[in-house]
């Protein structure tokens, strides 16, 4: 069984390609939940391309936006959501989707709809 | 009885702690030049400012953060590192400045230069850190200044018009020197609107483990305490104007402003204005060597408290052991007291834009504040804020050099 | 647990309530046709330079070893030991026995306690 160390920290904010090589954001959050005695990575959260690592623009509007009575704007409308199985950590440099951006948008709103 | 008790301390101590040097400096500089025309100056910057150290205090009430925390926490270090060199940075010269401000004091009542009372005074400031609380600090010394109300007696003293006072409440142009003129309001706003002043009443808020119910208690200490302090500042300005400015004398120097209080008070009005501003300029030092050692330490985080014994968070009291010597240096080798008191005045206009614009979001998350998000009011006057911050941010350096 | 949110950067503290440094970085285990796992948190200075630049964390290396406490190698606390994920997060672990507090340590035996009213 190969195992690999990879720090999360430096994940932040990097550009994710999908299979094509196509720029379809940044990796802006990782959840993770309990599978036994470990805790394991289940979702990533990859927002629109370009935005200013965690203080972002869009942190900014959607501040401004629940100023005016938009408190139902949800995390899930942020960006996509990767299965775990779709991003390929092994080069931290190159953060790589497993399908293209068509595949992932299919996936992201299969699982939208399921909460 | 308890939270009643803690309003008034509260109210008392922002009151006698409202003035420090740059307060005191811009606010002369304001009255002996242009008369009542700053006035509008003084109070754009004491709504602001009630309304950020409000934000400051119930964010640490109801998510047990202080500002510094939240900010790392929320935004991630990429982005907080460069604010926290910035506020460490004009931490130092204002720093520097108001430990000036306590030596200038001393020049003026012993004749001995202020350079000579750099260190000792340094030595005083890191004595009652290293020894002190956190109460000691803020309620002890923040009393003594109520000493500061020297200027509103003599304000009322002096009898202003009130029509004309009226006048300076809407920001006018003057004719002449109006690079000048818009610096010194600059200089103004970047006093009053320090990013110190909500790092620190943050910290102390959750030193002091309020909690949400306190919201209402620090409601009142911001609005009725920042509200009556500005008036300390008001008199600064009208007393300048009405002694100074006539014979037109301005402000170059500490020596000329301590004029101000002689009209009213005689020999007396030259102590009274050195005690004023030796206490003032005293806590303020105080608050801004903690307020260095707060940030850094929370940003890292590192044991932090200023009722602690050093023992216990040894590398929190190093920050400021440090920073107290290193600012008074500044003062050793002789650099002009008032003048890196303006010109920090206008450097702090430019780190406030990143600190103030991370209330936006942690005011308005429901992760940090719960149910006591920023109503609309506040969120208005906050966006306003951030405006004025980034005009101001884009203009200081260029008035700086036009008009300095 | 959202980690980056309610994990990354946020306070640890250890059994007493103490503060032992923020949560600099988060350490993931790879594994083979399965979900990567959560190894460590990591705490250290040089961990929190390397996220600004490589160039910054070994600077800062370079000056942890050589001078004080001389201990630069960050903290590692298997996520087995982390207790809850609130306001901090809270580990089972005495901090004064990790290498979290060696340089806190170090000052306060080498420099505060010289000082007169710090012992």
């Amino acid at each position: 069984m190969a195992s690999r160390e990879v720090h999360l920290e430096l994940l932040l904010g990097k550009e994710v390609l999908d299979s094509t090589g196509q720029e379809i954001g940044r990796l802006e959050e990782v959840q993770a939940k309990q599978s036994g005695e470990d805790w394991v990575i289940y979702e990533y959260l990859v927002g629109p391309a370009a935005r200013l690592e965690r203080l972002s623009a869009w942190a900014l509007g959607l501040a401004i936006l629940r100023l005016f009575g938009a408190h139902k704007v949800r995390r899930g409308y942020k960006g996509y959501r990767v299965p775990w199985d779709q991003l390929d950590l092994t080069n931290p440099e190159k953060l790589r989707l497993n399908c293209s951006l068509d595949e992932l948008k299919t996936i992201s709103e299969k699982l939208e709809a399921e909460d | 009885m308890n939270k009643i008790l803690m309003i008034a301390l509260g109210i008392l101590t922002s009151i006698g702690g409202f003035l420090d040097v740059g307060a005191i400096a811009t606010a002369a500089e304001a009255g002996s030049e242009f008369g009542y025309q700053l006035i509008w100056a003084i109070l754009l910057g004491t709504i602001c400012v009630i309304f950020l150290v409000e934000m400051s205090g119930r964010l640490a009430a109801a998510s047990k953060h202080t500002l510094a925390d939240a900010i790392r926490e929320r935004f991630g270090i990429s982005f907080y590192i460069i604010p926290l060199i910035a506020e460490v940075f004009v931490d130092f010269l204002v720093l520097a400045a108001e430990i000036g401000g306590v030596c200038i004091a001393l020049q003026l009542v012993t004749g001995i230069s202020f350079q000579w009372w750099a260190l000792p005074v340094a030595f005083a400031i890191w004595i009652l850190l290293w020894k002190g609380t956190l109460g000691l600090i803020e309620n002890g010394i923040s009393t003594l200044g109520l000493i500061t109300l020297v200027f509103v007696f003599a304000t009322f003293k002096l009898h202003p018009s009130l029509t004309q006072l009226g006048a300076g409440i809407l920001p006018t142009l003057p004719r002449e020197d109006v690079t000048h003129y818009l610096f010194i309001a600059v200089s103004i706003l970047g006093a009053l609107i320090s990013p110190y002043l909500f790092y620190f009443y943050s910290s102390g808020a959750v030193e002091d483990k309020w909690d949400e119910e306190y919201i209402g208690v620090n409601r009142m200490i911001a609005g009725v305490g920042m509200g009556f302090g500005s008036i300390v500042s008001l008199g600064v300005l009208i007393v300048a104007a009405l002694v100074l400015h006539p014979k037109g004398i301005q402000v170059d120097s500490y020596e000329q402003a301590a004029l101000m209080l002689t009209e009213t008070f005689g020999y007396w009005g030259f102590i009274l204005f050195a005690a004023s501003l030796g206490i003032a300029c005293f806590g303020a030092a105080l608050e801004v060597s903690l307020d260095t050692a707060y940030i850094v330490a929370q940003t890292f985080g590192w044991n932090w408290g200023e009722s602690l014994h050093p023992k216990e968070a040894a590398r929190f009291s190093l920050v400021y052991t440090v920073f107290v010597f290193l600012a008074s240096l500044l003062m050793l080798v002789g650099i002009d007291p008032l003048q890196l008191t303006l010109f920090s005045m206008a450097i702090t206009t430019l780190t406030l834009p990143p600190v103030i614009l991370p209330f936006l979001v942690l005011m308005n998350d429901k992760s940090y504040v719960g149910e006591y998000r920023n109503g609309w009011i506040t969120n208005s006057v906050l966006i306003f804020t951030i405006a004025l911050a980034f005009i101001l941010a884009i203009v200081a350096i260029p008035l700086e050099i036009i008009g300095g | 647990m959202d980690l980056i949110r309610d994990v990354l950067d946020n306070q640890l503290v250890d059994r007493n309530q103490h503060k032992i440094g923020k949560a600099d970085g988060i350490i993931l285990e790879l594994r083979d046709n399965q979900p990567p796992r959560l190894a460590y948190i990591e705490v250290g200075m040089p961990t929190l330079m390397g996220r600004l630049h490589p160039r910054l964390q070994r600077w800062i290396i370079a000056l942890e070893q050589k001078w004080g406490a001389k201990h630069s190698e960050p903290l590692r606390i298997p996520w087995s030991k982390v207790l809850d994920v609130g306001i901090d997060v809270d580990v089972d672990l005495e901090g004064e026995a990790t290498t979290a507090l060696t340089w806190e340590k170090w000052l306060r035996e080498n420099v505060i306690s010289k000082i007169p009213g710090g012992g």
